[in-house]
């Protein structure tokens, strides 16, 4: 009874921050939507025995990427009212669009619910290990090499983001290190012979 | 009981109102890219779902792939968005025609 008071509290509270998110007019107030709806779906995976991926959820997705958002949005000095003139033009098509996506959905995952069903009942009993260790089990045996390539798909997207962003500014001293590598010693030392005694 | 469907139908709710925030903010490129975050959410809601009621981790180190691929895509999406707004003045999705010619 528990678990169904706290689902549909927390799905709830999760439909209306995603509401949220698209009705705000000002972007820093649907990033806060954002979040509360992040930190309330982390929550109900915790409900679903997937403790590991909520806490990365909260640390990763609250804590790094919708900190680069507001700090985006900060950076940038937007002009909410000229953003959304055309708001209520779009409105109905929007809807009706949205609600053509959730109908065929809804009908689809309760049209085929006695397939469900099957799957639903095996419920194991918990196994004793926890989650993380059980997933770092298979992440670091079956699944290593899709997590190298993960790690790779980070470093792509750190080099690509600071190669974008990185601005050199014009007339800055620096130094070039490939002029400094490829000097020839006898352009730099000058050796001359001085006669003795004359001057 | 929560059944496998009442978390299905949350994520089909929660992609609906992604699509729905794309089309209507469809001016304002964050709020498209917040959009997007919305609908891996719902995605990730899948998977984590389908995760427990079949008692198999695959479904939750998929989660854990599509995470990560979200947080370079998200990176990637605002150095993009930084660079428009220094070129061009704004990020309005109406002015960025200049592969239109």
């Amino acid at each position: 009874m528990l678990n169904e008071i706290i689902f549909y509290t927390f799905s709830s509270i999760l439909i209306c921050a995603a509401l949220g998110v698209i009705l705000f007019r000002n972007p820093v107030y649907s990033a806060v939507s954002l979040i509360l709806s992040f930190i309330t779906s982390a929550f109900l995976w915790f409900l679903l025995e997937s403790e590991f991926l909520a806490l990365i959820l909260i640390l990763v997705y609250v804590g790094a990427v919708m900190v680069l958002f507001l700090f985006v949005i900060m950076m940038l000095n937007i002009n909410e009212q000229k953003a959304n003139s055309k708001f209520n033009t779009i409105a109905p098509i929007a809807l009706l669009i949205g609600l053509v996506i959730l109908a065929e959905m809804i009908t689809l995952i309760w049209m085929k619910s006695t397939q469900f069903k099957e799957t639903i009942t095996i419920i194991a009993a918990p196994s004793s290990e926890n989650n993380t260790l059980e997933l770092g089990k298979l992440l670091f045996s079956e699944y290593i090499y899709p997590f190298e390539i993960a790690g790779f798909i980070l470093l792509l997207g750190i080099i690509i983001s600071i190669s974008l962003t990185l601005r050199t500014k014009k007339g800055k001293k620096t130094q070039i290190i490939s002029k400094q590598i490829d000097i020839d010693p006898s352009k730099r030392v000058q050796l001359v012979d001085l006669e003795r005694g004359k001057n | 009981m929560i059944t496998l469907q009442s978390y299905l139908t949350l994520s089909a709710i929660l992609f609906a109102i992604g699509i729905i925030g794309i089309i209507i903010n469809r001016k304002n490129i964050i709020i498209i890219l917040m959009c997007s975050e919305l609908i891996l959410l719902a995605v990730n809601f899948n998977f984590v779902a389908f995760s427990y009621f079949n008692q198999d981790y695959t479904g939750q180190i998929f989660v854990f792939f599509i995470l990560t691929v979200a947080a370079a895509e998200a990176a990637i999406g605002l150095a993009i968005l930084v660079t428009l707004y220094r070129n061009n003045g704004s990020i309005d999705v109406q002015n960025l025609t200049a592969l239109k010619e």
